[in-house]
């Protein structure tokens, strides 16, 4: 666009270089402090004059936290967790928005109610439904006296069981039952002009059909911005893994890095701390440019 | 006849986790902490030496962060039925689960196991800490401290001292000197939650002043808080009286820099804490930082009592297996060895729980030269009155971490908000007492064993 | 706000919200309703049993003081927090979009922030707030005990404010910046060509084109900012000094996760979540009416 605005777009620079410097500056700190040794770390001020231990402490940090397995399923873990996200929260919003059934709202604020209430606020019971996740359904059936007419009548004893402690299963799936992506699609779903799904209604295609076809290319921009937020939500959730994971095999990296973190009584080697953390940083951040890409005006297709 | 429903998922799951490491003649057994960074390393290597050093049994520790994240995970598992056979459970947390039933009593397991523990080699102060008002020892003590005074010789040097103040009255002198002398920081310190402990429990302990009624809380869920009648008064108001004179600091992480990095950078001379940081401080030190410890000073004309352990014990949990329990059992009896105990002492800052533990260090030479020198302190800290002595030697209170966060904001009210002494600290009581009588309550019916 | 143009399949609706509402059954209000039915009772935390008592727990919180003051300091963080977060991103946004000099570095870099993990920001803030040797320690050689966090309850409450607003801004950068570039690029160009400058056309284009986003993010900063307030809390001032940041969540966490006391902590949830409730529909009701849809 060719248009002289100087002196806006000069305060436009600034701002923006200004807003630059500050998100900037906590990451530096963790840099420097990672190349720092033990000693020079602890000293106040911190010295903003990198030191030369970096490799030595990433080195250690990597060793010490088993990184390499690690990080692995760290990837596993929160990318599941974001692209579930994305697609139960586009299915379910497409039901809100687009349907005319009794009983939607209510189904609205019942997935939205649970924006209200913290992992951590009822972790205790949510740890026994990990242990069991069928238990709800088996109390369901007892209450109910399903259960006794079922032993009555075929003599079999019903017992629901399907443990989730130490399995990916388990540590997906809660992180996955929450509202923001659905919020986030039934705003998009708002936005969208009417006009397409009289159209599509008109040609005779379903709604499965206009979902796949129409609605999943138009929310592109809006998939990848809440599939970044929630990768990088995900990869960063720590109460929940370190609770259901006991086997290291299923361990992820955050957990680790809680590790690494100097406990009270212990040797503050905070070096070593930030040293893991600039890597278990690093995938979180590179998804994040990666994704990027992907904002670029061109590549979603806006012919609306 | 079990029609089980096992989703495709699950199963897949438990087939990984049976396809790992084929080592099923080995019983293994969990066992969950609460240690980080440096110490949890540590508690692993602990673990792979017992691990190594027999064939029967393997023990699984995992760090579960911190010991609230630890206590509260064990919980959760323990109520789903899938918990750990051995848990560390911190001095906070001491009361709930000795109320919960949820554990088999440590002398029981060991008597049980075929092994004769001489309970009398524990340290009285230690033992009676985490045993019962009858004496007997439910859970292992473990990591265990205790408060010290480090202070810095060069400083003292430069006033005329040699040795550390013994009394608050020569402790009270010493600072005004230093101040004079031109130090910027006599005493460091600092009044948040997890730091008042050495300033008011161990205050009161080595002064054998009770914290709360019923003997500390070890006759009774009807115990009430004390702390607000005694010395412990004047010495909130000595200790305000020194940081308005600008001799005591307040030095805290949101300054910029705790107590004890201003210790080890030589910004403070004189600090209380744990002997757990002895270790860190001579690594962490400013080249040539002259120092050394002493025990807490107690005011004139007193008789010092114990001081309290810090720390936490290990738990051993209902509803396992008789080789689980017996795998427990030969860990313990392993990490009672008092060569353990010379390493743990080594590469940690804790102290030997055993008699014999602290007589192989000294014998070894342990306590003679510089890292380690001054440590023995603690020890007799610890053991400064005699085990038949009538003062509690421990705090059995329920919601303990709430209450010290009440006492720190009344601390806090005191030294920020320049609230009356007395009356700050009578609200700390009256709160905590409040948080006596719905844990009173929430266990009603129950008995303190 | 409803469709125009809806589909009519009852069945076909069910299904497609069928996985999100069998998740939630099971992970959330299942567990949730367990939690809950403790604010009733004293729940014994090992599991050992309860007593019923009632509206006791609620009782002993409304008419304690001390917690009538943690509703009033989340409201002030809340408001605080989310204005801005919201504001600067939103400015951070519109910026970037009009796509000048550096502005590829500008689009990711802002993000960054809602990738770092809490204790390295604790570690970086505390460096950087800290009154004797942090970056601010400069303002305090100028004007000295202008700023200690420490000691004073208000720059502890700003230092909270600033380095959670810090984090947000990243998160919503992000979804004001997607909004923006599914603004089709014509729109804008045709504003500029009836001679429109380009701060007209963000008031007068971008702005109204952004509410369907702006009243998403506004929902969710304000329930973020009572509900993961606590990590930031405690790992910078753990409440204090004397109770100045203790937060609604923070004193959930910490009397329920630290000191055990389940039952008075799921009361304390219950209150939290009426009050975000009560929030939430009041901007549905008011707020919502002036979000342009298309």
């Amino acid at each position: 666009m060719v248009e002289r605005t100087p002196i806006f777009n000069a305060v436009c620079q600034i701002v923006l270089f200004i807003g630059l410097l500050t998100v900037l500056l906590p990451f530096l700190i963790v840099v420097i402090a990672a190349t720092h040794d033990i000693r020079t770390v602890n000293t106040v001020p911190m010295p903003l004059v990198p030191g030369s231990d970096l490799f030595a402490n990433l080195h250690e940090a990597w060793i010490r936290a088993d990184l390499g397995r690690k990080l692995l399923n760290s990837f596993l873990f929160a990318g599941t967790v974001a692209a579930g996200k994305v697609l139960l929260s586009s299915m379910a919003a497409f039901a809100i928005v687009y349907f005319r059934f009794p009983g939607r709202m209510l189904m609205f604020w019942l997935i939205f109610i649970t924006l209200m209430l913290p992992l951590e606020v009822r972790i205790v019971p949510t740890y026994a439904v990990a242990a069991n996740a069928l238990a709800p359904f088996q109390a369901i059936l007892d209450v109910t006296g399903i259960s006794w007419l079922i032993r009555n009548v075929s003599g079999l004893q019903v017992k629901l069981e399907w443990g989730l402690l130490n399995s990916y299963t388990g540590l997906i799936l809660p992180l996955v039952a929450t509202a923001t992506g659905t919020f986030l699609y039934r705003q998009f779903y708002l936005t969208v002009p009417d006009e397409l799904a009289e159209a599509a209604k008109m040609d005779g295609s379903g709604a499965v059909r206009f979902f796949v076809d129409i609605l999943f290319p138009l929310s592109k921009p809006n998939m990848i911005a809440l599939f970044t937020i929630m990768f990088v939500w995900s990869w960063n959730q720590y109460l929940w893994p370190l609770l259901i994971t006991t086997d290291p095999n299923f361990g992820i990296a955050v957990t680790q890095l809680k590790h690494l973190i100097p406990s009270e009584f212990g040797l503050p080697d905070w070096n070593v701390a930030m040293a893991g953390t600039l890597i278990i940083m690093a995938p979180p951040l590179i998804v994040v440019i990666l994704m990027q890409r992907w904002f670029v005006r061109g590549l979603i297709s806006t012919e609306k | 006849m079990n029609a089980k429903l096992i989703g495709a998922v699950g199963t897949f799951a438990v087939a990984a986790l049976l396809a790992g490491p084929a080592a099923a003649d080995k019983t293994k057994i969990d066992f969950w902490f609460g240690n980080s960074g440096d110490i949890a390393k540590r508690v692993q290597e602990q673990c792979e030496r017992f691990n190594a050093s027999q064939a029967d049994y393997e023990v699984v520790c995992t760090s579960q962060g911190s010991y609230d994240a630890s206590l509260q995970n064990t919980i959760a598992a323990f109520r789903a039925g899938q918990q750990p056979t051995i848990a560390q459970v911190s001095d906070a947390g001491t009361l709930d689960i000795m109320l919960s039933g949820a554990y088999y009593p440590a002398n029981k397991l060991m008597t049980d196991m075929g092994y004769t523990v001489d309970w009398k080699d524990y340290f009285s102060g230690i033992a009676n800490y985490y045993a019962t008002s009858k004496g007997e020892m439910y859970s292992f003590p473990f990591n265990s401290s205790t408060a010290l005074l480090y202070w810095n010789k060069d400083a003292f040097a430069k006033i005329g001292k040699d040795h550390a103040p013994a009394t608050w009255e020569e402790a009270a002198a010493d600072f005004k000197a230093l101040k004079a002398a031109g130090y910027a920081c006599p005493l460091g310190f600092n009044i948040s939650r997890d730091e008042v402990w050495q300033l008011g429990e161990q205050f009161l302990a080595v002064h054998g002043e009770p914290i709360a009624t019923r003997k500390n809380g070890y006759e009774g869920l009807d115990a009430e808080l004390s702390f607000n009648k005694g010395k412990w008064v004047q010495f909130v108001r000595d200790l305000k009286g020194w940081y308005d004179n600008g001799e005591a600091v307040i030095k805290s992480k949101e300054t910029g820099q705790t107590f004890i990095e201003a210790f080890a950078n030589g910004d403070c001379q004189v600090i209380l804490t744990s002997v757990g940081d002895h270790g860190n401080i001579g690594r962490t030190a400013k080249e040539g930082l002259n120092w050394d410890v002493a025990m807490l000073p107690v005011y004139e004309g007193t008789d010092r009592k114990s001081s309290f352990v810090g720390g936490a014990s290990l738990w051993v949990l209902t509803g396992k297996s008789d080789a689980e329990y017996k795998g427990a059992a030969a860990f313990f009896d392993f990490i009672a060895k008092p060569e353990e105990a010379l390493t743990w002492s080594t590469v940690t800052g804790y102290i030997p729980v055993r008699n014999s533990g602290f007589e192989y260090l000294n014998q070894q030479g342990f306590y003679k030269e510089a890292p380690y020198k001054g440590r023995e302190l603690a020890i007799q800290s610890l053991t400064a009155s005699p085990a038949e002595d009538p003062a509690p030697q421990g705090i059995r209170l329920g919601g303990l971490l709430q209450i010290r966060q009440e006492i720190s904001n009344g601390l806090q009210a005191i030294f920020i908000k320049n609230e009356d002494v007395q009356a700050s600290l009578d609200t700390a009581a009256d709160r905590g007492n409040q948080i006596l009588r719905k844990f009173e309550q929430t266990y009603a019916g129950k008995t303190l064993p | 706000m409803e469709k125009r143009a809806t589909f009519s399949s009852t069945t076909i609706g069910l299904l497609f919200a069928l996985p999100m509402l069998v998740l939630i059954f099971v992970f959330f209000y299942w567990p949730s309703g367990q939690a809950l039915y403790w604010a009733f009772t004293l729940e014994q935390p090992w599991g050992g049993g309860n007593t019923w008592v009632g509206l006791q727990n609620f009782r002993q919180l409304l008419s304690d003081p001390y917690y009538w003051g943690a509703i009033s300091r989340s409201m002030v963080f809340g408001l605080g927090s989310t204005s801005i977060a919201m504001g600067v991103a939103l400015l951070l946004a519109l910026f970037t979009d009009r796509e000048m000099r550096g502005h590829k570095a500008y689009r990711s870099v802002f993000i960054w922030p809602y990738a770092i993990a809490a204790p390295a920001l604790g570690l970086a803030f505390r460096f950087i707030l800290a009154p004797e040797a942090g970056f601010l320690s400069l303002i305090n050689q100028i004007w000295p005990g202008l700023w200690n966090p420490a000691l004073d309850g208000t720059d502890a409450m700003i230092a909270v404010i600033i380095a959670f607003s810090w984090k947000y801004v990243g998160y919503n950068f992000i979804f004001f910046l997607s909004a923006l570039q599914s603004i089709p690029r014509s729109l804008i160009e045709a504003a500029a060509m009836d001679g429109s400058g380009p701060m007209r056309r963000m008031w007068d284009i971008q702005l109204p084109l952004l509410t369907p986003t702006l009243f998403f993010l506004l929902v969710i900063n304000i329930t973020e900012s009572f509900q993961d307030s606590f990590g930031i809390v405690d790992i910078m001032t753990q409440g204090g000094p004397a109770r100045a940041t203790e937060l609604m969540v923070y004193k959930i966490y910490f009397d329920g996760f630290k000191g055990l006391d389940y039952s008075g902590a799921a009361a304390q949830s219950i209150i939290l979540m009426g009050l975000v409730v009560l929030l939430t529909i009041v901007q549905f009701r008011f707020v919502e009416r002036r979000v342009h849809y298309k």
